[in-house]
């Protein structure tokens, strides 16, 4: 548990600082806020009225076949296609390795005639193997989850709603375990989607995919539970469709992804910690206290309802949820004090664990939407590791003492500090952690870690500096010309606030769930549920508007920003109770 | 077949580090081939018809500096392709240009010189105008200038054949790029010879190959792209049960 609230770089407004903010375990125990993408498609949903329906729902008596959805925004025209199919239990994994699915989607650019559905219908149930269309912006695939899918067929088949317990485990009907953008296996790149007024912003047109199969997840069980009950089923009550969320299953895959986009992820870094110096720089006042209240039972709530198989999880949440009961108690005490979120975040840094501190950052974020939903815009980044040749060598030196010292400091050379190196299997191309010495593949090793790297450049640098005082870069270079991709990383990342992630990835104690979990928190994934350091099971859209809402012309304007952490519908709401 | 453009930097990143380019030349590497494609200059053809060369100069990435002085360097390409080392002899060539406002370097004796149009697009984007001059053949004589100004990312390219062949025997295996930090250096072609344009692209042709490229995908010899994909699995280690756990526990 550290503190840390340090002077900022920013002239306004009191950022946390690198070294608190960029230590891995602190990111590894974020929480989605409002700027997470997945809360902002579905405010954008709104500002802008998309219209989102179904065009074609073409399924059997087992929910087997093809459905189309048709999203319509201001400026575009777009449709989700999802094909669902027969899945043999033993063939259905989260691994990357699965070649089947139970259902593969994909979000398309413009019209779906004949022709390109034909063409859709057969690459994208095939995934990787498959050579995608480039008008396709995101293709995905899911499993269910059987438990859940059965026993909502089963209740809503019978004329029951199902008991919205199920739902606290896992969140979801479906999963997806992989949703690919940026030109995998030929679709569309991010170069042509940074053009598009709708999806230019990183992950929003993975979310709105994501978001339609969450639709249609419910409409496929409906559908089912007609077939299989006839006259005597009924549809899913609002309220539990609203909590029903589309869940994910990530692996090491998703790793590498935030060691090679620093510059995306510092931006990301910024914008969160801007908000969050912006809130705490409002005024409170007596309605702003009562709302940070509410806010803080509602995630109370969510914490003792929900249940997840990883022990060290279990009471990582058990632990947050008697931290934030505190927090509570706390607020209702102290004065009103000009300064009183400031004091806030100080207790929470000194007192509380780290899982509760960024869940009351999250809270605190969630107050002023005026000022904080201006800078979701900056949460794209212009990602160029640009080399300053011409750099003095002696200004290299000094950035790195600056800031790499984290880096250049450690020692490396001992057993634990190089326990694991990462690689690429032949196996669908994964990304595995061996055990060096140990394992085979060392030589073919992902050159992931980037303060051992960071290191060598420094010390090859002291011993060129000693021979050439007044020399450049690129005589450096010219004599390591190894270095040429770290010292582009180093000079550019010293130009962001946030700059790198903080860690050791060699390290024996270095745990890779803490960056799947600081991706997913962006992403805005809930019910952060571990299998172990390398898997993890999350919930998307619980407590999200569905596509009802967004046609109900009265409904309540919170329905579609005020949705994180929910809690579960009440008996008394689904009709569950007599 | 048709890949994208992010798949095909990628492939080629892969390839290049397969065949044993260190990780930030590999990336420059593919970074100038895919470039190169995406603006229908057909980076991929050039890259297969060298590619023995490529392979022969994965790990020559440290030019061979000739001679130097503030405003100029002559280097030796030593007959290697230019992706091996050609990005660090622009950034030599940067260097001096920043600190001296021009500077101008001769690559001696290089291979698929074309490609070098990848990395100058980079320093262009950098504030940097660049021209690049070379010949390709003795008889008849081409001369081929490339311009970019600087903060643009497509160049104006210039072939041309001269009539009149001189009386000289050195072979045309070099570049000489001329960089300057404040003064345009577009190229005009202005000649008292008698000179035949062969080619010309202009910023507007670029810019709409371009945009197919994105809107369409990138058409790839499936026979190249296998190459390609032979060399990148060399990056990859095989599976066994043991790596299997390497990726987390089974479900």
């Amino acid at each position: 548990m550290t503190g840390g609230l340090t002077p900022s770089a920013d002239p306004i407004l009191s950022l946390r600082s690198p070294a608190t903010v960029m230590d891995l375990e602190r990111l590894g125990s974020f929480s989605p806020t409002r700027l997470s993408f997945s809360r902002r498609l579905t405010r954008l949903m709104r500002d802008q009225a998309w219209h989102v329906h179904c065009v074609q729902f073409d399924l059997d008596e087992q929910g087997h076949g093809a459905a189309i959805y048709r999203l319509l925004t201001p400026t575009g025209r777009y449709h989700v296609v999802v094909f669902s199919q027969y899945l043999e239990d033993a063939r259905r994994t989260d691994r990357v390795i699965a070649d089947a699915w139970d259902l593969t989607f994909g979000l398309v650019e413009g019209e779906v005639d004949p022709a390109l559905m034909e063409a859709l219908a057969a690459n994208v149930p095939l995934q990787e193997a498959g050579r995608q269309h480039p008008r396709l912006l995101v293709i995905s695939r899911a499993n269910k989850s059987q438990r859940n899918f059965e026993a909502f067929v089963s209740a809503l088949a019978t004329g029951r709603q199902p008991d919205s317990a199920y739902l606290n485990e896992a969140g979801y009907l479906y999963r997806t375990t992989a949703v690919y953008g940026n030109g995998k296996f030929g679709i569309a790149d991010y170069d042509r989607l940074k053009q598009s007024p709708d999806f230019y912003q990183p992950f929003l047109a993975q979310m709105a995919a994501v978001y339609v199969l969450r639709e249609f997840s419910a409409q496929q069980v409906e559908h089912i539970a007609v077939a299989r009950g006839a006259e005597r089923s009924v549809s899913l009550d609002p309220d539990i469709r609203r909590y029903l969320g589309i869940g994910n299953s990530t692996g090491l895959g998703m790793a590498p992804f935030l060691i090679n986009h620093p510059q995306l992820i510092s931006q990301w870094i910024l914008v969160r910690e801007r908000a969050l110096a912006e809130a705490c720089a409002q005024l409170p006042d007596d309605s702003s206290r009562e709302r940070m209240l509410a806010l803080c039972r509602r995630a109370t709530a969510y914490l003792a309802e929900t249940s997840v198989e990883d022990e060290q999880q279990r009471l990582r949440n058990r632990q947050a949820h008697d931290e934030l009961v505190g927090v509570i108690a706390w607020l209702e005490q102290v004065p009103l004090e000009r300064s009183l979120w400031q004091e806030l975040l100080e207790w929470t840094h000194t007192h509380l664990s780290l899982e509760t501190q960024e869940l009351v950052n999250s809270l605190l974020i969630e107050l002023y939407p005026e000022q904080v939903d201006a800078l979701n815009d900056g949460m794209g980044a212009e990602e160029n590791l640009d080399l300053t040749p011409d750099m003095p060598l002696i200004q290299l030196k000094q950035i790195l003492e600056t800031h790499f010292d984290w880096a250049i400091e450690a020692d490396y050379d001992k057993e634990d500090a190089r326990f694991w190196f990462w690689y690429q299997s032949a196996e669908k191309e994964e990304p595995r952690l061996g055990i060096r010495g140990e394992e085979v593949g060392e030589e073919k090793e992902l050159a992931l870690a980037i303060g051992p790297t960071a290191q060598r450049v420094y010390r090859d640098l002291v011993e060129v500096l000693d021979k050439q005082p007044r020399g450049l870069t690129i005589d450096l270079l010219m004599d390591y010309p190894g270095h040429m991709a770290a010292i582009r990383r180093i000079q550019t990342m010293a130009t962001t606030v946030y700059g790198e992630i903080r860690a050791n990835l060699w390290h024996r104690e270095m745990k890779p769930m803490h960056l799947l979990r600081a991706k997913l928190s962006f992403l805005g994934a809930h019910r952060f549920d571990p299998r172990g350091d390398r898997w993890v099971r999350v919930t998307f859209f619980q407590g999200a508007p569905t596509l009802k809402d967004y046609d109900d012309v009265s409904a309540n304007p919170l329905l579609f920003d005020d949705w994180s952490f929910p809690a579960a519908p009440s008996a008394h709401s689904t009709g569950l109770v007599e | 077949m048709k890949v994208s453009l992010n798949e095909l930097q990628s492939v080629c990143r892969k390839a290049f580090v397969g065949m044993g380019f260190t990780a930030g030349h590999a990336d420059d590497a593919a970074a100038m081939v895919a470039w190169m494609q995406s603006y229908g200059l057909d980076g991929l053809k050039e890259l297969s018809e060298g590619l023995e060369c490529v392979v022969a100069s994965a790990t020559s990435d440290r030019p061979q500096v000739i001679y130097q002085d503030a405003d100029l360097a002559v280097v030796d390409g030593q007959k290697k392709s230019v992706l091996s080392s050609g990005n660090l002899a622009m950034e030599l060539a940067f260097a001096k240009a920043r600190v001296r406002g021009l500077a101008v370097i001769k690559i001696r004796h290089c291979r698929q010189r074309q490609l070098i149009m990848g990395y100058l697009s980079r320093l262009a984007d950098r504030g940097m105008n660049v021209t690049a001059f070379w010949r390709h053949s003795q008889s008849p004589l081409t001369e081929q200038v490339v311009g970019f100004p600087a903060r643009s990312s497509v160049p104006s390219i210039r072939v041309y054949e001269l009539a009149d062949t001189p009386d000289e025997d050195v072979p045309n295996d070099g570049i000489t790029i001329v960089m300057a930090n404040h003064v345009d250096l577009l190229p005009t072609v202005r000649s008292q010879d008698e000179y035949k344009l062969l080619a010309k692209h202009d910023e507007s042709d670029l810019l709409a190959a371009r945009h197919q490229a994105l809107e369409e995908g990138i058409t790839v010899n499936p026979e190249v792209w296998q190459q390609l994909k032979t060399f990148a699995a060399q990056t990859l280690v095989e599976a066994s049960a043991l790596s299997r756990s390497g990726a987390g526990p089974a479900e």
